[in-house]
Parts: C-alpha cells; sequence; structure tokens
C-alpha cells in the first residue's frame, strides 16, 4: 500500500505536537543549561534529579491526592534543598578540577540516584494519574492539543522568562550572572561564589524535579530513564547554546519539531538520526548554538 | 576543543545507557550443591523485566530446595543460581557467559529478551555450555543452528498472531482494519512480520506497519500516520514504555480504535498501573496464565505455582515473566535429574530428548531447541486485571468488545 500523502491537519498536528513536545524538552533541559552556562558543570546527574522529581511528585500524589502540576511545588523545594546540599557538599570540593572531575562526579552521582531508585522502587514503570492530562482540546481539523502537555509547555515557557528576567533583575541574579561571567572578579566583588554556585545548582534541580512532575504525568518514567533524558537536556543545551536562559526553550522546541517532522516525513525509527544531524548541522554552522555566545562555548577547559 | 566536546559527547552517550557492572565472584561449585549461572538485567532499560525474571528464578530455588534439592544420581544436591548485571546490554550478556564459563558454570539460565539472549546463546555454544532460555522468543535465535541453547516459551511468531486469532474468533461483527505499530527491535519485528501475514490471510486490510524506536516513550509521528486510516484494531509488537505510550497517546491525540491489543506489555502489573482506566479492555498475549493445564511433580498445577509465588512475593500476583522463568529453571532440574549428571553434555542430550507437563504446559524441544508444543494465550484487562480470554478452552472471562469502551 502506498504512503499516504500528508493532509493540512496532520501538518499542524505535527507542528503542534512537536511543540509541546519541544516544550517538555525545554523544561528538562533548562536547569542543565543553566548549570552548564554559569558553572561550566556538565551534570551528568540531571536526568536522575528530574526522575527524582517525578517520583516525589507520584508520592505525593499517592499520598494526599495533590494535581501534579500542584506538586511541582513542593518537589522544587525538595529538590533545591537536595540541589543546594550536593553542590555545597560534593561538586563544590572540584569545581576548579579539570570538567573531567566534575564529569566523572556527577556519572558517579547519576548511578547511586538511579540504582538507589531501582532498590527502592523495583524498577517499576509508574505515571502520575490525572483526569485531564490525556484528554485534549479539539481545535479546527481534527487537530488534538493535549492538556497535559499544554500545561508543561507553558510552565516551560513562563520558568525561562521568570529565570530570564530573574538573571537580569534581581540582586541574586546579577551575582549569578557575575560569578558565571568570572569568578575571580566576582569574588572580588563580595560575592559568595560557593553560596552562589550552590543557589544555581538548587535552582537547576529544582527546575529538574517540576520537570520530572510533568514528565510523570503526560508520560511514564523508570529509573531507567534518566540517562535518556540527561542526553535530551545535552543535545537542548548545546542546540539552543550556553550563556542565554533562552537557549534551553530554543533548542527543546527545535529539537520536538525535528522530532516530530522527521519521524512524520521518514521513517518513525530515524527520529534520533535526523535529531542528531540537526545538532551535528547547527554545531557545525553556529558552533555557539542557536543563542548562546561564543564566550561560554569556548570555556569548555579541561 | 573539539576533542573535549567529543569526550563530553562520549561520557553523555555513557550515561544514557549507564548501570552497575556487578560484582565480580570467583567461586567453585561447592560439592553438593548445583549452582547455575544467570546474568540478567538488574540494571539498565530493562531491568523492569530482568527483576521479573529474577523472581521466577527465585522461586524456582525456593521451591526446589524447600523439597530437598535437586537428586543427581545418588546425591541431593541444593540448587544455587548466581546472578551477574548485564546492565540491559546484549554484548555483557555475552561477555558474563564466558566469566562464568571460566568459573565453571557450565549450566545456564537465559537473561531476560531476545538480544541478550542471542548474544549468550552464541557464547553458550562456544563454551560447551548449555542454556535454557525463559524469554528469549525472537526466531532468529533458533536459526543459527545452536546446539546448546533450549527455549521453554513459545516463539515471537506466535505472540501478535495469537491475538488476530482471538479477534478473529471472537469478535462479532469481525472488525476489517488492523495497523500495526512496532517497536524495530528483532523479537518484536519478527512478532509483527508473522501476525501481518496471518491477518492478511485471515482477510483483514492491514495499514502497513509503522515501526518505532525500541524503548521510547513516543509514538506520535506513528500515530498521526496511522490516524486518517481509521482502523478498527492498533496490535502494538512492544514493550511497556512503548506499549504504555501507543494507548496514552492515541487519547492524546484523538485516535479511536475499537480495540487495541499488545504483545508483552499488558499482563505485566506496571501497564495497568501507569494507564490506570485507560488500560480497560486492552489484550494482550500471555505465554502462561493461572489456567494453563499440566502439571509437574515440583509445583503442582498453574493455580498451585500462582498460590506459591505469592507466599514468596507478600501476596503479589504472578504474570507470565515470572512463570516463564520458573520454568526454564524447571527444565534444567528435571534434565539434571534424569541425566543423573550435572555434565553438560549429558545435560544437552536430555533436554534434547525431554518431554514432560508441567504447570507451564508441555516442555519438549523441537531440533531448533524451541518449545513448539505449547501455545500462547490472549488476556483482556478486564476491571484492571488481566483475565485470560482465549483459547476458549481456558477462558476465565468472554472477551469485551469494543475494547476500548
Amino acid at each position: 500500500m502506498a504512503r499516504q500523502r500528508v493532509t493540512g491537519s496532520q501538518v499542524a498536528q505535527v507542528t503542534i505536537y512537536g511543540l509541546l513536545q519541544g516544550g517538555l524538552l525545554a523544561l528538562v533541559a533548562v536547569g542543565f543549561s543553566l548549570v552548564w552556562g554559569v558553572m561550566n558543570v556538565v551534570n551528568l546527574a540531571h536526568g536522575a534529579f528530574v526522575i527524582t522529581g517525578a517520583y516525589i511528585a507520584w508520592e505525593i500524589n499517592r499520598a494526599v491526592g495533590l494535581d501534579p502540576f500542584l506538586a511541582m511545588v513542593p518537589t522544587a523545594i525538595v529538590l533545591f534543598v537536595l540541589g543546594y546540599v550536593i553542590q555545597r557538599g560534593l561538586v563544590n570540593l572540584v569545581v576548579n578540577a579539570p570538567i573531567f572531575i566534575t564529569l566523572l562526579l556527577t556519572f558517579g552521582l547519576n548511578l547511586l540516584l538511579v540504582n538507589g531508585m531501582i532498590l527502592r522502587y523495583k524498577a517499576n514503570y509508574q505515571s502520575i494519574p490525572t483526569s485531564y492530562a490525556a484528554r485534549s482540546l479539539v481545535l479546527p481539523g481534527d487537530v488534538h492539543v493535549p492538556y497535559g502537555r499544554l500545561i508543561a509547555a507553558v510552565i516551560a515557557i513562563g520558568l525561562t522568562l521568570a529565570l530570564a528576567f530573574a538573571v537580569r533583575r534581581t540582586r541574586l541574579g546579577l551575582s549569578i550572572l557575575a560569578t558565571g561571567m568570572d569568578r575571580g572578579a566576582a569574588r572580588l566583588m563580595g560575592i559568595r561564589a560557593a553560596h552562589v554556585y550552590a543557589v544555581t545548582f538548587g535552582l537547576a534541580a529544582a527546575m529538574a524535579g517540576m520537570a520530572g512532575a510533568a514528565v510523570g504525568t503526560v508520560s511514564t518514567f523508570s529509573p531507567a530513564d534518566a540517562g535518556r533524558l540527561t542526553l535530551f537536556s545535552f543535545v537542548a543545551a548545546v542546540l539552543g547554546g550556553l550563556g542565554n536562559m533562552y537557549g534551553a526553550l530554543y533548542g527543546g522546541l527545535l529539537l520536538g519539531l525535528v522530532e516530530a517532522w522527521g519521524g512524520q516525513l521518514l521513517d518513525t525509527t530515524l527520529v534520533n538520526v535526523v535529531a542528531f544531524t540537526v545538532v551535528v548541522v547547527v554545531l557545525v554552522v553556529r558552533p555557539q548554538g542557536l543563542a548562546g555566545r561564543p564566550f561560554y562555548a569556548s570555556r569548555v577547559e579541561v | 576543543m573539539r576533542l573535549k566536546l567529543a569526550v563530553i559527547v562520549a561520557l553523555a552517550f555513557a550515561v544514557a545507557g549507564c548501570g552497575s557492572k556487578g560484582e565480580q565472584t570467583n567461586t567453585n561449585v561447592p560439592t553438593g550443591t548445583l549452582t547455575i549461572g544467570a546474568s540478567l538485567s538488574s540494571t539498565g532499560s530493562l531491568a523492569r523485566e530482568g527483576i521479573l525474571t529474577k523472581e521466577g528464578y527465585d522461586v524456582c530455588v525456593n521451591v526446589v530446595n524447600g523439597k530437598g534439592g535437586v537428586q543427581v544420581g545418588n546425591q541431593k544436591m541444593k540448587l544455587e543460581i548466581k546472578y551477574q548485571d548485564d546492565t540491559s546490554k546484549s554484548d555483557l550478556a555475552g561477555q558474563l557467559m564466558d566469566q562464568f564459563n571460566d568459573q565453571g558454570l557450565k549450566l545456564i539460565l537465559g537473561p531476560y529478551g531476545s538480544g541478550a539472549t542471542a548474544a549468550a546463546a552464541a557464547s553458550v555454544e562456544r563454551n560447551g555450555q548449555v542454556m535454557v532460555d525463559s524469554s528469549g522468543a525472537d526466531d532468529a535465535i533458533f536459526t543459527k543452528g545452536y546446539k546448546r541453547t533450549f527455549a521453554v516459551l513459545s516463539p515471537a511468531t506466535l505472540y501478535a498472531t495469537s491475538m488476530v486469532e482471538a479477534i478473529n474468533e471472537l469478535v462479532t461483527p469481525k472488525p476489517t482494519t488492523i495497523a500495526f505499530i512496532s517497536a524495530d527491535d528483532g523479537f518484536s519485528k519478527t512478532a509483527t512480520a508473522a501476525a501481518v501475514t496471518r491477518a492478511q490471510a485471515l482477510g483483514f486490510t492491514v495499514i502497513p506497519p509503522e515501526f518505532v524506536p525500541n524503548g521510547t516513550t513516543d509514538v506520535s509521528s506513528a500515530l498521526t500516520k496511522i490516524k486518517p486510516t481509521n482502523p478498527d484494531v492498533i496490535i502494538g509488537s512492544a514493550h511497556l514504555a512503548e506499549g504504555v505510550a501507543i494507548v496514552k497517546q492515541s487519547t492524546e491525540l484523538g485516535v479511536k480504535p475499537k480495540g487495541f491489543a499488545e504483545t508483552v506489555a499488558p499482563p505485566t502489573p506496571d501497564f495497568v498501573q501507569a494507564l490506570s482506566k485507560s488500560a480497560e479492555g486492552v489484550l494482550g498475549s500471555t505465554q502462561w496464565t493461572i489456567k494453563t493445564k499440566g502439571t509437574d511433580k515440583w509445583f503442582g498445577s498453574a493455580s498451585d505455582y500462582a498460590k506459591t509465588f505469592a507466599g514468596q512475593f507478600n501476596g503479589r500476583e504472578v504474570e507470565y515473566h515470572g512463570a516463564e522463568a520458573t520454568a526454564a529453571c524447571l527444565a534444567l532440574v528435571l534434565a539434571v535429574e534424569k541425566a543423573g549428571s550435572t555434565d553438560p553434555t549429558k545435560v544437552r542430550d536430555t533436554l534434547a530428548g525431554l518431554n514432560e507437563q508441567s504447570f507451564f504446559g508441555p516442555i519438549k524441544f523441537n531440533d531448533k531447541g524451541q518449545n513448539l508444543t505449547k501455545t500462547m494465550g490472549v488476556i483482556q484487562i478486564q476491571n484492571g486485571k488481566p483475565v485470560s480470554v482465549w483459547p476458549k478452552e481456558a477462558a476465565e472471562a468472554p472477551l469485551k468488545w469494543p475494547g476500548n469502551a
């Protein structure tokens, strides 16, 4: 049977779904990009933070029936504290070391978290049930906009805007920016770099936790997904570029669109090939990423 | 800069498939203990299924030792399984067979999944070990002329085909169009190809199968392509993650077949947990149900086995991953007893001629090492539980249709 032609409503459906999926990826990636941009730490445990957040939201939902999108708030608080403590007590010890050491440390941290969750939850696949997340707003042409993914995408955009505002307009945000630009100079200006780093890492972990609650609501999760989520974050951060709070958002949205259209026009099994080809092309044409600044990309030191 | 980025990319990929290597063991087989090697996915993407398989092996050890152990000639031997984590990587499963061989472990129980089993089977053949396969169903494993791998389970070709047969036999009015979404691993593709052929032979209109990456949680592209064809049934040849995504994203995208059928996902408890009410009515294929006919001296009937399993795991209901693992262990124990020896060649020859009834159904291997004497069953999720609906003689309840009502 010949392949059917793509209809107008399919074009709209694929584009909208791709953007929504991209919004979810952006939500997952925004914290990863922040830590990499500010601290020059590629946090390989980021996906494990996302899954930890998913489990916390799931536990809260099970215990008191709180809606997973509302459970993002307590989840973010728990993950902020966890992130702050891990940065202050662990990552800060090696933050001046070559990037390989921080990679190894976060790689080890990822193993600990993932295997800890497998011990605790037996690698079960879970999902946080809601009455509305899988239901859709139906647009003309039978184009479906699922509520769960729509909320996740709106939160991703809202968080990115809030982050961009906070970084430029608040004292703490400016200290984060300053420390990211030049740690030595920031210290000379009286900024406590260790504290600023810990807050940054805590914020990134909190956003990862929120992303986890969203992933757990619209999809399934298990500890084994941590690596895949870290990889998505990495790709979105590289695509979007470092040093710009909107980078992860652009990267995530582009990745979502590319995967959706790649899967539509080609064999669905080729989505990853298409996505990584786009990464390679972007890196060749614009090595600092879509919205990144060359200073941050060139700063990856060994 | 490029080198640095390459290193980061490499590490990111490493994280994507990371897991522990498992601890090294170097003990020899002590006198009076029958030690069997088993590589399982305790970590990585197949950890869930790996753990379910391990539970089945553990039930076997518990029951056999509880009844005094394995009679080998004049000696009673305690059964012990030495586990290693293959981190859900097929090549590592193959390497672990060599490690077991170095430790003198010649009797092997299979890893989880067709990929790992295929890799392990090659090593087992080379090392002169003998393996009973509990979950590697892909027919491709048995076309390579191996003489030392025996599968207790029905082959991949029967997984989706059994559901096509059930729909053809039990659903009125008969659906006309079937769409297939298949994961791109060997097992799922084999299952799909066989079911497509059977569905066409039975007169169904078959939409060309859509293939999705194994383990993906996003099948939206496949569904968007299928939607305009408005199929009566969507059959997913998929594991848990893809299986859940097919049902969940169909709701999101307004794809509304009269029913879903999926190969290995629905019988696992996680399927209902993850989908809650959306799981209702989904058909699934199963190697075993508590209605399976046959008994054996170790585990009794299928329902006796279910009680034994529940007793060992806090009242939890068994599903077929556990049962097929126990059956593989049972086949090995029966063969060792019949051979009166732990010598791998003697055990192999006994396995080749084995013809036994068990709680898992008949265990008898053809010259390729496959068990074609048992049939697959079809379950349907009814009131949140998998209920046997086909074949009719083993049905616990009638099939409900439309399945998505």
